[in-house]
């Protein structure tokens, strides 16, 4: 009764294995989507939400497997909406190098990151964030740059 | 003596039916000759239309999208900071961004194509131990070169509380659970679950799905030549 009962068992799991999770996956997410959606939410709560790309950036990298697209581009603009301009370019240009999909999105986004940070003095990288300029100070084409988020609560 | 066997084999394809009954049926084939010619490399996933009155649906359903399109080897444009520059732009309604024309929407991000979701409606009914949420979706793919319809499906996905609940085998605490379960839903209901449910039907379901993008292993195997 016992060899059955596993047979039973093994059936069970063969029918299911068809239309489960398939194959392996190809990046390691690390619960992205919550945090995503942790993100919408709370807007305001960008730490947190630059502390999980951070993570799942340096599993990647520490695995030496790919870091899936977008995340250097996401983790590029939390840093910039917490007046990281220079550590900003560096990610989206990491986003760049890896993705050359993204190549038109980043070289907008670096063209108007670098524009910005000349046009006021560094802000020191561990100081609180400066205080950015509520406007996109450069006549970029339409969507070219998102203008930094001033007065974060 | 023979009626063992016979009576495995019976328990046998019961388990297996049971075990494939999660699996959606295969449904009419699609027509892939546009999706094929135009062959996307990366896909833009704009904010989510809601036709219904729950606030929160939208946000979300967004936030589950770019794993599964990730996972289909696409290059998925990075959803928040998309999100934010739409917003810029003066599209923070999604309406209008669904509305906007898809080859501008798509020449500023410099996107092969563009995924419009649309939540069509939402209907939850509330039972005494069990909640079921019935949730209808809408999905196109527009080509960004040319704006027209490479892909698109409807789907209606139900969600109970009560799933994948398990029975601990003492029917008290099961009926204690089912009440918790119903209550939570209630006050503040997982979305996720239902949300990664109707993506798994929709997107990754081969046949109807998206068909593989170019970082996806399947296709690059397709895609070498043949010795």
């Amino acid at each position: 009764m016992r060899t059955d009962r596993a047979i039973l068992a093994l059936a069970l799991a063969l029918g299911a294995a068809g239309c489960a999770t398939g194959p392996k996956r190809l990046y390691a997410w690390n619960g992205y989507d919550e945090a995503l959606y942790a993100q919408a939410k709370a807007p305001q709560d960008n730490e947190k939400y630059l502390e999980h790309l951070k993570q799942v950036i340096e599993n990647a990298e520490t695995a030496r497997d790919k870091v899936p697209p977008g995340i250097y581009a996401e983790y590029g603009y939390a840093l910039f909406t917490n007046g990281q301009l220079d550590d900003a370019v560096t990610y989206y240009s990491k986003e760049r190098d890896t993705w050359p999909e993204s190549r038109v999105l980043m070289e907008k986004l670096i063209r108007n990151t670098q524009r910005l940070r000349e046009s006021r003095p560094p802000s020191p990288r561990d100081g609180p964030p400066a205080p950015l300029p509520a406007t996109n100070p450069a006549p970029a084409p339409a969507g070219a740059a998102p203008p930094p988020q001033g007065g974060r609560p | 003596m023979t009626t063992r066997p016979l009576r495995l084999a019976a328990a046998l394809l019961a388990a297996l039916a049971l075990g494939a009954a999660g699996c959606v049926t295969a449904p009419p084939a699609k027509n892939y000759d546009a999706f094929k010619a135009a062959d996307p490399h990366s896909i833009l996933i704009v904010p989510v239309v809601n036709n219904t009155g729950n606030v929160e649906a939208p946000s979300f359903f967004l936030s589950t999208l770019p794993v599964p399109v990730a996972e289909l080897g696409y290059y998925v444009f990075p959803t928040h900071l998309v999100m934010r520059m739409l917003e810029d732009d003066g599209l923070s309604d999604a309406n209008l961004v669904h509305q906007a024309d898809p080859v501008r929407l798509c020449g500023l991000f410099g996107a092969d194509s563009v995924l419009y979701v649309t939540i069509q409606s939402w209907n939850a009914k509330y039972l005494v131990f069990n909640t079921t949420v019935e949730v209808s979706f809408e999905y196109v793919l527009k080509d960004g070169k040319t704006g027209t319809t490479l892909w698109n499906d409807k789907r209606t996905v139900q969600y109970s509380s009560g799933q994948g609940g398990g029975s601990s085998g003492n029917p008290l605490a099961d009926l204690v659970a089912m009440a918790v379960a119903a209550a939570v839903t209630k006050a503040a209901p997982d979305y996720m679950p239902l949300a990664r449910q109707a993506n798994d039907q929709v997107l990754t379901t081969p046949g109807v799905g998206l068909l593989y993008g170019p970082y996806h292993p399947q296709r690059q195997k397709a895609a070498a030549p043949v010795p």
